[in-house]
């Protein structure tokens, strides 16, 4: 018998890589969504990553509400699933390793939409790995679990198509697994609490930003288990092994214990008022930055060093004693000064910044040595990764964060508008980034 | 001599109508048994029943001593089946089906002599979809004998075949009974039944009919040999009815005849001689001894 589960298991994989079909729908159009979804969420703070979750629960949803039928009918249409029921023990080695089989399928799909998201949207990985993949099983579990339902139930290839779009399109549009529900009316929020689909999105975005974790994330957790071990039960229950099997009348019922799960969900979130989408969660924006968005920032069409827009001195210029005075005096104030203390070090990094910009807007005489002066400071105060993930923050992300507009408490003149301001802090921070990446001489 | 599957006052209704009705019958080790009837006479649900396959209202079924509804598991290791219409996906080769139906049992034969056996070695690697008829017949044949079974059911193994690969099927079933292995068979061709089988059931309308060698379900059916002759002059069939054990006459055209007799050497002793005594000459002569195609249409007809 676990001969049979392991050899199955592995030629199901093995076939499914040798079938186009299988190869567009497991793999292709979860790419698909991303690349859709990348269209308009590529440009949010970090990108797509309240997106992932949605993208991540269409691909399982389709992998085991249409892939997985689709295959076991197909079979059972050419009449090879009878012989599985030639051999001893047959059922319980064939649906397992139909399901696992599946799970390592939608679970490599859910990967490469990962990976794919990371590097070329620079999306991060999921932050909490152990919610993650907690999360991912159990949402794997409730749609294997409505997959193998219909595969009991369709009478051929077409009926699984149709019963899984009565699954699927509810899902996206109302479930908050396509349209998110905090856009949702509020009667859409209700029903989709009747719909596995929101406790699916919420528990895996857990796993990327704690959205609804702690009590929430295990009641996510319970429901879609439940869900998914109650209709694996019925799945097994209604399985057919040859096309001219047929469900007794009273088997139908127990599609309905099947259901029941959804209906006890949705009444107990409506009664509990957990009804209302879980809000997100601000994102440290600085420290979910990627490697690859760093990499993304741009060294061409800088102003020069020496020119008369963000200046930057040389480390080692000589000063008349004056002007090193002032420059000492702006660095001890500096030590002192709140804004630049920010638990925050991203915003910290950013006010920073902002007293250089003042400096230079103001064509303070020492602009370029103030800026050198608080480079230094910004190296000294902060960690290395800090100060990357700040100064990439301010450079990827002008608009973000709160900006310091004069600063006459370090003995630097002007008031400026806050949008100038921004666009030197920018400027300035890529100057600064550049120099720590080795990208531009110091 | 033991034996091999027992069936006993099996019946299946399907929504009242009795696609077996108290069929009981019992094949013994080491022969072919064949089941012949006609399209919706219960054949294959009572194979079906007997494979575990479909479930049966009353009766019961010992598979080498084993009870089917009692010790599932084990009578399935004893057994080894060939399916109607069962295809593998298309993109499954021969050797990846015959390695995982044998993953399913204790015991197996290797995929590799199964290729051999059953000369699949050419396409052994290739997709199921690119076999051909006689090939995926063959492959059918193979995986009935994954499990080094005692029992083996074929269902119409030579449906859609062609003469020579029909041939070459026959040929390979003959062989597996000198493994030892059991066959029991249904077929819509009476002269394989004739040529394969150790005995034969006829079952029509979910009954046996008819059961037993193919040459004593001839001589159960009674029926006798037909002399055709054709002669130069035509005569009557009361002169032919004065024939010794001649029970009939039926006259085909005027100078041809149909004699029915229970004495074939008697009757064609007297005709010879009573043509010569008339000056008619004869131009040819045809002995039809009874055929289990004519054993068939009488039990059947007889059912009737």
């Amino acid at each position: 018998m676990i001969k049979g589960f392991f050899y199955h298991l592995i030629l199901s994989l093995k076939l499914n890589f040798k079938s186009k079909q299988p190869l567009i729908y497991g793999y292709l159009v979860p790419v698909f969504f991303l690349i859709a979804f990348g269209a308009v969420f590529r440009n949010g703070n970090p990108p797509l990553i309240h997106q992932m979750s949605q993208l991540i629960t269409i691909s399982a949803l389709g992998g085991a509400c249409f892939g997985m039928p689709t295959a076991l009918v197909s079979e059972r249409d050419r009449g090879w699933l009878r012989r599985y029921k030639l051999f001893p023990h047959g059922l319980m080695p064939l649906v397992l390793s139909t399901l696992v089989a599946r799970f390592i399928l939608i679970a490599s799909a859910a990967l490469l939409q990962i990976l794919l998201a990371h590097f070329f949207y620079g999306t991060p990985f999921p932050e909490y790995p152990l919610y993650f993949c907690i999360a991912y099983c159990a949402v794997a579990i409730a749609f294997l679990g409505v997959g193998l339902v219909i595969a009991g139930v369709a009478k051929n290839v077409p009926a699984v198509q149709a019963l899984g779009q009565c699954i699927f399109l509810p899902l996206i549009m109302i479930g908050g697994v396509g349209v998110p529900l905090l856009v949702l009316p509020d009667w859409a929020q209700k029903v989709a609490t009747f719909l596995p689909g929101k406790y699916a999105c919420e528990a895996i975005q857990s796993g990327f930003t704690l959205d609804g974790h702690g009590s929430v994330f295990e009641l996510n957790i319970i429901v879609l288990l439940v869900m998914g071990g109650s209709a694996l039960v019925v799945g097994s229950k209604l399985f057919k092994w040859g096309q001219n099997d047929t469900i007794s009348f009273n088997t139908r019922y127990w599609i309905m214990i099947a259901l029941l799960p959804w209906l006890f969900a949705g009444f107990f979130s409506l009664k509990t008022d957990r009804w209302h989408p879980i809000a997100e969660v601000p994102i440290d924006e600085a420290k979910a930055i990627t490697e690859t968005q760093m990499n993304q920032i741009s060294f061409d069409n800088l102003p020069p060093d020496d020119g008369t827009v963000t200046p930057i001195a040389a480390p080692d210029v000589d000063l008349p004693l004056e002007s090193s005075t002032r420059l000492d005096l702006i660095r001890s104030k500096l030590e002192q000064w709140t804004p630049g203390h920010n638990k925050n070090s991203a915003q910290a990094i950013r006010c920073l910044l902002c007293v250089v910009a003042v400096a230079d807007v103001n064509e303070d005489q020492l602009e370029g040595s103030i800026a050198q002066t608080v480079f230094q400071y910004i190296q000294d105060t902060f960690s290395p990764t800090e100060v990357e993930h700040g100064l990439a923050w301010v450079a990827l992300y002008p608009s973000s964060g709160l900006t310091v507009n004069s600063v006459p408490e370090l003995k630097i003149e002007g008031d400026f508008y806050e949008k100038t301001i921004r666009i030197r802090a920018q400027i300035y921070a890529i100057k600064f980034f550049g120099r720590i990446r080795h990208k531009l001489a110091n | 001599m033991a034996s091999a599957l027992i069936v006993n006052h099996l019946r299946k209704d399907y929504a009242h109508i009795h696609a077996v009705d108290d069929v009981s019958f019992e094949v013994n080790e080491g022969e072919i048994f064949g089941l012949i009837g006609p399209n919706g006479a219960g054949k294959t649900t009572t194979l079906e029943s007997v494979l575990g396959l479909t479930s049966y209202d009353q009766g019961s079924i010992c598979i080498f001593g084993n009870d089917l509804s009692k010790n599932p598991d084990e009578a399935k290791e004893l057994i080894g089946a060939q399916l109607q219409n069962s295809q593998l996906p298309d993109v499954m080769t021969p050797r990846q089906a015959l390695i995982l139906c044998a993953s399913f049992y204790k015991d197996s034969v290797p995929a590799d002599e199964l290729i051999e056996r059953f000369q699949l070695k050419e396409k052994a690697n290739s997709n199921f979809a690119s076999l051909s008829g006689g090939q995926k017949q063959r492959l059918s044949l193979a995986l009935a004998f994954v499990n080094k079974p005692k029992l083996v059911i074929l269902d119409e193994p030579t449906a859609g075949l062609d003469p020579q690969s029909r041939k070459e099927l026959h040929a390979l079933i003959a062989e597996q009974r000198s493994h030892g292995v059991t066959i029991v068979f249904t077929t819509h061709f009476l002269e394989e039944a004739r040529t394969l089988c150790d005995r034969i059931a006829f079952i029509k309308n979910g009954s046996i009919i008819g059961l037993g060698s193919p040459e004593s379900l001839i001589e159960q059916s009674a029926l006798n040999t037909k002399i055709k002759v054709r002669v130069s002059r035509v005569i009557t069939e009361e002169a032919l009815l004065l024939l010794p054990f001649v029970i009939s006459v039926k006259s085909i055209s005027g100078f041809e005849n149909l004699i029915e007799t229970t004495r074939v050497n008697k009757t064609l002793s007297a005709l010879t001689s009573y043509l010569d005594s008339t000056g008619i000459e004869l131009h040819d002569l045809q002995i039809n001894r009874p055929t289990l195609d004519d054993a068939f249409a009488y039990f059947v007809s007889s059912v009737i």
